[in-house]
């Protein structure tokens, strides 16, 4: 079991333990929160702490107020809290010194006026075709049971929020949290700010046909400078030989909304499991959008990454890859199109430990606005004792625009010497392309034709994304955001 | 079949350029042409470009029946854009209506960069030269206006385009053009019917055409490219290498669609190595080219000289 005081730094610590046997441990786990914690009474721990420490007082504020917004009743969640209000202590905002924001512009966020959004929905739920009959919906960080629908699952699998997670499970989701330490300040105000958790658990051997939907929909509710923050959180556990599709998908909403997105969530791949995540983020303009996707992969289990950010005005991923054992098989993709005044960044980090691991990252990006951005800092380390690792890592920058800020810095450090390792970072230029040309060659209008270049650009990456009817919607999500000439600025025909 | 076509194809090409010189100034200019021929010049006004349904003809053609004069390629030099590496060094070519024309040429010899200069590739700077298709200028026309003007230039390494399926980027095409004649654009469902006849006369499955745009082994591209050219039609067509990759059975197949696709009127410039593929579109003409040049042009006994005798036999001292 993780615990707040153990002194050794979480990653270095053996697997979490997937394959706890469950009945008498459940108990055994849950029983030291029920005693300490259960009637713990205000005021809250963090409130004591943070006002004798020497924080920054903005986030001390906000770090309080998003405490008060949440139910103190979930036992389940006190050390998750614990701990990240303790974290929280050493943190302050970061700014442009910072190396993980270096090129990041967190401005938004901090000229804001930032309150925890309203408990009860805000808005009604869009009207709209469901692409996959497994749904589930998070609103502003609480999981909506009545909304969701969830059909088609086999025996043994839970969907849901925490406290209805079942006693046979509580002690493997419980450890299944990773305890991680390197999370930054969002990571941290998350811990502190998430009303639940969303838990997904696959039994053993378990294959999950039918891919899982989770819908996170923001209320919004804020204004210019004034955002309101949700903590959406999901634990996904998937036990040895386990199998599912995750499909995350923020936003769609399509409107300039403002608020704050701060999500996490945490993937625990039990050995020869397999996870597939689709991660789709259309946030509205208006709005910021942080995640943090946490991932332990147990021995020869799969994890497989297809991301597409389209959205938001602010929106930083940080994606970190932990490998417990060895024969694992990573594969990451993205995709991201910053096609108005805003910034798109992922910061990924793979680190692999045990021999034999197979490990694909391509990163590809599009900027087509003058004031868009995107930052790419992605780095996959290959330990000492990572032999016969076969890893590699591409980037792929479109820029649309004649000074387009693209930052990227694809870094694949190794330390292993038994290695086969490549890797590639390139700048395309569009009007120099072998396809417009081929385009045009066959009578196609220049416009026509670049539109469909860049299409193309980004559709490896679309194409990568399993379920055929989310590939269809977002070919022609992007097909539109390409079409909008009021927010594409394309460079004059030389 | 009765197709309701692009009735671009039964109209004049004057509509398809509306800019088009009257045919006589083609007679005006520069006619030295190197080939020992009678040319019989048809003043009938301007013509449809292919005839879809026209039967199968594997007769030499070219010779006998000339009509037009089609492209006119007068001192052409062009050098790589970003090295300014001369590779095209005053080459010399004339093609009429309804010929056949065939060139060959060691590898390197720079016989796709001339395919691809006149279809205005961006990596290649033209440097001196005229060339003329159909009375206008070709040099002053963007690739897509070339192609508009009833040139089609079949690749020999097609450029793979991930994401855009056959099928859409055959209608995309197919609607340039039927924008570019003010005529209505057509819609994904009824456009099937545009296509399918194509493909059953190239044997190609219909699950092709989800296939991505030159994502297909090398023979599926060169049939692709085949396709195209069948559904877009064309005064005249480059057809870089069209027989490598290609077994035996599928060589048969795209000769007898080219051959198909074949009218009085229209005109074929192929690139090959191989004399197989003359065998079934026969060329009235062959080119040898060399270094950046042409350096003899002569009927297709050529062809049969350079299999026997290498480039030596033929090459020019
Ligand atoms: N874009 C380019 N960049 C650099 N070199 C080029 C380029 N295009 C052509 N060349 C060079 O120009 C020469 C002619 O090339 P080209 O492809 O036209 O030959 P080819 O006759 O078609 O040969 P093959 O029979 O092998 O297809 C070669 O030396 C080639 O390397
Ligand atoms: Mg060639």
């Amino acid at each position: 079991m993780y615990s707040l005081n153990t002194p050794p730094h979480p990653l270095l610590l053996p697997p979490p333990l997937l394959t706890m046997s469950s009945t008498t441990t459940t108990s055994h786990l849950l029983h030291p929160f029920h005693h300490h914690h259960l009637p713990k009474p205000k005021p809250s721990p963090l409130r004591l702490r943070l006002r004798s420490a020497l924080s920054d007082p903005r986030l001390l504020h906000l770090a309080e107020k998003l405490e008060d917004s949440v139910s103190p009743s979930l036992p389940l969640l006190h050390n998750l809290r614990l701990s990240s209000s303790d974290s929280i202590l050493s943190k302050s905002w970061p700014t442009r010194r910072d190396d993980p924001f270096r090129y990041t512009d967190l401005s938004l966020l901090k000229s804001s006026q930032i309150e925890p959004s309203p408990p009860s929905p805000s808005s009604p739920l869009p009207d709209e075709p469901q692409l996959f009959p497994n749904r589930f919906y998070i609103l502003d960080g609480h999981v909506i049971p009545s909304l969701s629908s969830l059909p088609n699952l086999p025996n043994g699998v839970y969907v849901g929020g925490i406290s209805g997670v079942p006693d046979r499970i509580a002690g493997s989701v419980l450890d299944s949290f990773s305890g991680f330490r390197d999370g930054d300040l969002f990571w941290d105000l998350n811990g502190i700010g998430a009303p639940d958790v969303a838990v997904v658990y696959v039994p053993e051997g378990c294959r999950v046909e039918e891919p899982l939907h989770l819908k996170y929909v923001f209320g919004g509710g804020g204004g210019e400078r004034r955002l309101a923050v949700s903590n959406p959180r999901v634990l996904v556990v998937v036990e040895r030989g386990g199998e599912i599709g995750i499909v995350e998908e923020f936003g769609g909403g399509g409107g300039d909304g403002f608020y704050w997105a701060n999500s996490v969530a945490e993937v625990a791949i039990g050995e020869g499991g397999r996870v597939s995540h689709s991660y789709v983020q259309r946030q509205e303009l208006g709005s910021a959008h942080t995640k943090w996707t946490l991932v332990q992969q147990g021995s020869s289990s799969t994890y497989e990454l297809v991301e597409i950010s389209t959205g938001g005005k602010l929106s930083r991923h940080n994606l970190h890859i932990q490998q417990l054992g060895p024969d694992t098989v990573t594969e990451l993709s993205s995709f991201h199109m910053s096609r108005s005044d805003q910034l798109l960044d992922l910061h990924s980090k793979l680190v692999l430990d045990h021999p034999r691991g197979y490990a694909r990252q391509l990163h590809k990006c599009v900027v087509s606005h003058s004031s868009g951005k995107v930052v790419f800092d992605g780095n996959i380390q290959v330990n000492r004792y990572a032999q016969q690792t076969d890893a590699g890592q591409q980037t792929r920058s479109l820029p649309l625009t004649p000074r387009p800020c693209i930052n990227v810095k694809p870094n694949l450090k190794i330390v292993a010497d038994d290695v086969k390792c490549s890797h590639g970072a390139a700048i395309s230029n569009l009007e120099d392309s072998q396809q417009l040309f081929y385009f045009k060659a066959r009578g196609i209008d220049t416009q026509t034709a670049r539109d469909a270049v860049v299409f193309s650009f980004g559709a490896e990456v679309l194409s990568r994304l399993p379920y055929e009817a989310l590939r269809k919607s977002l070919a022609s999500d992007l097909k539109g955001l390409i079409a909008d000439k009021e927010t594409i600025h394309l460079p004059d025909e030389i | 079949m009765a197709l309701t076509l692009p009735s671009l194809l039964s109209t004049s090409s004057a509509a398809s350029s509306p800019c088009l010189p009257p045919h006589r100034t083609l007679f005006t200019g520069p006619s030295t042409l190197s080939l020992n021929r009678s040319c019989r010049r048809r003043r009938s006004g301007p013509r449809a470009s292919v005839a879809f349904d026209s039967p199968a003809e594997a007769g030499e053609r070219g010779g006998s029946s000339s009509g037009e004069l089609l492209l006119e390629v007068r001192g052409l030099s062009a050098v790589i854009s970003e090295s300014k590496k001369e590779v095209l060094r005053s080459v010399d070519l004339t093609v009429h209506q309804g010929e056949i024309h065939a060139i060959m040429g060691r590898n390197g010899s720079g016989k796709s960069t001339f395919s691809k200069v006149l279809a205005g590739h961006p990596q290649y700077e033209v440097t001196g030269g005229v060339v003329t298709f159909k009375g206008q200028n070709l040099l002053d026309m963007d690739p897509e206006e070339r192609s508009h003007a009833g040139l089609f230039t079949s690749f020999q390494d097609p450029v793979e385009i991930p994401g855009i399926s056959n099928y859409d980027f055959l209608l995309m095409a197919y609607n340039a053009r039927q924008k570019k004649l003010n005529r209505p654009e057509i819609g994904p469902i009824e456009f099937f019917s545009v296509v399918d006849p194509k493909l059953a006369m190239l044997k190609m499955e219909k699950g092709f055409l989800d296939g991505h745009v030159n994502g297909a082994s090398g023979g599926q591209k060169k049939r692709s490219e085949i396709l195209q050219l069948a559904v877009l039609g064309a005064d005249l067509c480059i057809l870089d290498e069209i027989d490598s990759g290609l077994d035996v059975d599928a060589l048969q197949d795209v000769a007898k669609a080219i051959n198909g696709l074949l009218t009085p009127d229209n005109s074929i410039l192929m690139i090959t190595h191989y004399r197989r593929l003359l065998d079934y579109i026969k060329p009235a003409y062959v080119h040898i080219m060399e270094d950046g040049r042409i350096i003899k042009t002569g009927d297709a006994s050529l062809a049969k000289q350079l299999e026997e005798g290498g480039f030596k036999a033929v090459s020019a001292t």
